[in-house]
């Protein structure tokens, strides 16, 4: 029985490591979306200096994970979330509403797709 | 992650499956479980390594999960012969007692044509000199010839030869002495100086190569650049 040991341990690990993996990055692009969820209500209500504090965390947020994020995921999907990012802190400035809406919204989605290509699913598997 | 993870799983299944239904000749020198690892293994290596935009990890987690699935799978089939059966098959007896096997043949998917090319290679021209004829698992054709075919040993003759195979040391390659040759035939270095200067050489470094045998004979190569 021994001898089993070593592959069972390492596919064990390996398993684990990925549920893991995608139970963290769910967690974590939920936290952020609704950081942004926020941000999109407080701009919706007129208070664009909240909606600007709560883009500004979830970004701060989602920087502090890029490590993480490139270690993991295709660094084409990290970069285009970044990008979208980076849109919606300019759009905040302006307080244009529905160009921020719009744009919190694909940033919610792409964050949404992040979790989704982690996720052990059948779809995703076959 | 766990996507790649259980991608891996169910591809090296698929393709081992294919390998084994594809027969023994598609499979070359390798067993079954060997083949599907050294290809996909390469295969997964060279992705990451070419696009820097994908994670090294969606190549490290596959393959490690490959040299998990194939550590478990060959010692499974150390534990179990009907696994190992499964796993890598059985060897097929194509040519018995001389008779060829037809329905041996068409199961594997052998020609007759691959049948005598392979006994062509292995120096048999006539089908009558093979007694048993074996495909192996690897894909191999084993061939046991006829006693009347087979070359005379000194065994079959019923002849006593001396025992005059040795095993010779290589003691200095290149120049350079090889002192743990040197003292698994239980020679010193002083002693490899005298005989040098026997034969003539002033150092190791004038000899391209210097063997001894176990019956003391000693086989020396001048260097050229020594010359």
């Amino acid at each position: 029985m021994k001898m089993f040991l070593p592959p069972i341990l390492l596919l064990t690990i390996l398993l684990t490591f990925s549920l893991v993996n995608c139970s963290l990055i769910t967690r974590q692009t939920d936290r952020w979306s609704e950081q942004l969820a926020a941000a999109d209500a407080c701009a919706d209500a007129g208070d664009w200096p909240r909606a600007a504090q709560a883009l500004e965390d979830s970004y701060r947020s989602w920087s502090s994970r890029q490590t993480y994020l490139h270690i993991v995921v295709k660094h084409e999907e990290v970069d285009g979330a970044e990008a979208l990012y980076r849109r919606a802190a300019a759009i905040v400035q302006e307080q244009a509403l529905s160009e921020f809406r719009a744009e919190i919204a694909d940033l919610r989605n792409q964050l949404r797709l992040l979790a989704e290509m982690e996720r052990v699913s059948i779809g995703n598997i076959l | 992650m766990a996507t790649a993870f259980f991608r891996t799983v169910i591809l090296y299944f698929l393709i081992m499956s294919g390998l084994r239904l594809m027969g023994k000749r598609q499979i070359g020198d390798l067993e079954p479980s060997d083949l599907v690892l050294t290809m996909m293994v390469s295969d997964l290596a060279t992705v990451p390594m070419q696009d820097f935009g994908i994670p090294l990890l969606s190549g490290v987690i596959p393959i490690l999960t490959l040299l998990a699935l194939s550590m478990l799978l060959s010692q499974l089939s150390l534990k179990s012969l009907r696994f190992r059966a499964l796993l890598c098959g059985t060897p097929a007896v194509l040519i018995d007692r001389g008779q060829l096997r037809q329905d041996v043949m068409r199961e594997n998917r052998f020609t007759v044509d691959e049948l005598l090319e392979e006994l062509r290679i292995q120096g048999y021209c006539d089908l009558g000199a093979v007694k048993y004829a074996i495909l192996e698992n690897s894909g191999q054709l084993s061939i046991l010839p006829w006693p009347r075919e087979q070359p005379a040993a000194a065994k079959r003759l019923h002849q006593v030869v001396p025992d005059d195979t040795v095993l010779p040391y290589v003691l200095i390659n290149d120049g350079r002495v090889l002192d743990r040759n040197l003292s698994a035939c239980g020679k010193s270095r002083s002693w490899l100086e005298q005989e040098l200067s026997a034969l003539g050489y002033l150092s190791p470094k004038e000899v391209f190569l210097m063997t001894y045998e176990e019956q003391g004979g000693i086989q020396c190569l001048r260097k050229e650049s020594a010359t």
